[in-house]
């Protein structure tokens, strides 16, 4: 079983890097049998590294109403089912990418997708810290993916 | 709403459901606010787009022999556009001239970039208009969709292509998505033989690849005169304006470098200027209600947001490139770009194509000479060579243009002497575009509200406005619904609110 953990964002834009932080952090921890990746990248670039992987864990920032800084949500390919869209290149988001990848190179493509999805307080000042709330949740989100791992 | 629910406490749970509400700061989406007068129409409309904070702070201080790395950071989506300015910025910073091998390289890792990239944009944007209609239901008119039409082997083609593109890349410059390899004077790599076969049996894939896209769209657009008729239409999406992009000593297409020239309506060409020389033609019109700065052309002068003679606004990208150019160097471009002028000439089109639909097919045929450019420096055998890095002296301050796929792209940069980086400034290709824009918002809301009415597709044929330029905003947040995240808000003169929509 191949496993992938992915961590996308910006690192220079505060909480957007919070995907990267957590696979640094993880990438130290040299866990055996899983590969730790960094995306800085958006669109068709995600297909590029998860094709050839059974299960692939993707941490990355939200945003959401109400949401608190440094929560974080687990999600699924089908909760992003609504926003598979065409307007616009940069909006080859996740959702898209993978569905493309279902529906082209399905037997490539990995048969379980996970998203552990970091409530972000700050995606707009140029920094290459997290904020603090965002920071402080950053041990908790490494344990709940090495869980994740140690599940198979 | 339906939809999953979310859990905000991260409690291992057996509860499946989750719900996602939508975004609501304001500073992740576009706001578009529009003004009425007193009879109930349009009197001005703005867009605000939320702009990162803090990068030049950020850069001042750091030593810029690191810019080029940073800097490719402000973009995942062309990382090496900005890349490159920010080499031939630090050239002309370090009074360096590269060998001829590493111009070679910086072009070739360039046209890598062109070609993927254009291949996603008019897979995923151009094609599902075309290829779907504009009338097909929103949630089919994507590269989904254009792969159930066009049939799964072309969606690997497409695939297998783009991700050529991304090798070319990675082998020239070291990463497939965030390069290393500038250098003031030079690159930091030098290439195999056997990497210089491999590319160049990628590029000769890309070339062919290349005519079938151009095919493609010859196909579905020019034969079908209901898509001609949108093209060509007056009411929608066409503004008369400037347009600027870079030329080689013959004016033609180039990307990676030459002069920068500006025609006017007609076509007749009113600026040419090094790098070094933009802050003599660009000037940068400052508004209260927005982060973004407008540039306009300093020698016309800002006139607000109108088009024509008398207003410096002005266009990059495709479309800015094919209206200044009088060709291209490789001959299938070329010939591509001949029948371009015909068939506008016999539509009656005299001089630059000023309808923004034409962005798509002046893309098809930049995409057509980036695969023919790629092949040709990649069957270059001196490209091998290890003569890679000039000479380079005392670090002080300099500017460097490329075109991104967006548009003109320039990166100005002072120094002090111990390499420190005292001062930045950057005009990317989007800002360059910005005035138009929001020109073409406020078009398109005129035409949608008269009389105290405001027709429901008004968000529809606003977000396609703010779409036809592909404008590329760093925070481009997206709505859980799939588009960039747009409010648009209808104010009475008093600022009082109408009506407001928005598609998040």
């Amino acid at each position: 079983m191949r496993t992938l953990v992915l961590g996308v964002g910006n690192p220079i834009l505060s909480d957007d890097g919070v995907g990267i932080h957590v696979a640094r952090k993880l990438k130290e921890m040299n866990i055996p049998g899983v590969t730790i990746e960094e995306l800085a990248a958006s669109g068709l670039e995600l297909l590029d590294l998860v094709v050839g992987y059974d299960e692939v864990i993707i941490v990355d920032a939200i945003q959401t109403k109400g949401g608190r800084p440094g929560d974080f949500y687990e999600l699924e390919e089908k909760d992003f089912e609504r926003s598979i869209h065409g307007s616009s290149p940069h909006g080859i988001n996740i959702a898209t990418a993978l569905a493309l990848g279902r529906k082209i190179v399905s037997d490539k493509m990995p048969q379980k997708v996970l998203f552990i999805a970091v409530e972000a307080d700050d995606v707009v000042n140029v920094s290459e810290r997290l904020t603090q709330k965002v920071q402080e949740a950053v041990p908790s989100i490494v344990d709940k993916i090495v869980e994740e791992i140690k599940k198979k | 709403m339906t939809g999953p629910m979310i859990n905000d406490t991260p409690v291992k749970t057996n509860e499946r459901k989750i719900t996602i509400d939508p975004i609501t700061r304001l500073e992740g989406h576009g706001k578009i606010e529009i003004f009425l007068n007193d009879a109930g129409n349009v009197e001005n409309a703005y867009l605000q787009i939320p702009e990162l904070r803090g990068f030049e702070r950020f850069c001042i201080g750091r030593h810029v022999m690191e810019l080029p790395v940073l800097t490719n950071r402000l973009c995942g989506v062309c990382p090496a556009a900005h890349h490159l300015a920010s080499t031939k910025a630090l050239d002309a910073v370090f009074n360096a001239e590269p060998p001829p091998t590493a111009k070679k390289l910086r072009e070739l890792f360039y046209m890598g970039q062109y070609t993927h990239s254009h291949i996603a944009h008019f897979y995923a944007l151009a094609a599902p208009d075309f290829v779907l209609g504009p009338s097909a239901p929103s949630n089919k008119r994507n590269v989904l969709g254009v792969v159930d039409a066009v049939g799964v082997p072309i969606g690997a083609e497409v695939i297998k292509h783009r991700s050529y593109g991304q090798k070319v890349q990675e082998i020239v410059g070291g990463r497939a998505t965030h390069p290393v390899f500038g250098l003031p004077g030079g690159v930091s790599k030098q290439i195999s033989e056997e990497e210089r076969a491999n590319m160049e049996q990628m590029a000769k894939s890309c070339v062919e690849f290349g005519k079938f896209t151009v095919q493609l769209f010859k196909d579905l657009v020019l034969g079908n005169k209901d898509y001609m008729n949108i093209v060509l239409n007056k009411d929608a999406y066409y503004l008369e304006t400037y347009y600027m992009g870079m030329v080689d000593k013959n004016n033609k297409s180039n990307f990676y470098d030459g002069d920068i020239r500006v025609v006017d309506q007609t076509g007749k060409e009113v600026q040419k200027f090094k790098p070094s020389e933009y802050l003599n033609v660009i000037s940068e019109h400052v508004e209260p209600w927005t982060y973004m700065k407008m540039p306009f052309l300093k020698k016309v002068g800002w006139k607000g947001f109108v088009t024509g003679p008398t207003s410096g606004i002005y266009r990059v990208g495709p479309l800015g490139r094919i209206n200044v150019c009088n060709g291209y160097t490789t001959p299938l471009a070329q010939k591509e770009y001949e029948l371009f002028r015909k068939t506008m000439g016999d539509l009656g089109v005299t001089g630059p194509a000023h309808h923004t639909l034409a962005y798509h097919w002046a893309r098809v045929i930049e995409l057509q000479h980036a695969t023919e450019r790629m092949l040709e420096l990649a069957s270059d055998k001196s490209i091998t060579s290890p003569d890679i890095r000039g000479a380079y002296h005392e670090p002080k301050e300099g500017v460097g243009i490329v075109e991104a796929p967006r548009g003109t792209l320039i990166h100005h940069y002072a120094s002090d002497k111990d390499g420190l980086c005292t001062k930045i400034n950057m005009v990317v290709a989007t800002t360059n575009n910005y005035a138009a824009i929001n020109t073409s918002v406020r078009q398109a809301a005129k035409a949608l509200i008269k009389d105290w009415m405001v027709s429901p597709g008004l968000l529809n044929k606003v977000e396609m406005a703010f779409r036809a330029y592909d404008p590329c905003n760093s925070c481009g947040t997206h709505s859980l619904d799939g588009g960039p995240a747009l409010q648009v808000t209808v104010r009475r003169k008093d600022g009082s609110v109408l009506t407001k929509q928005r598609n998040f």
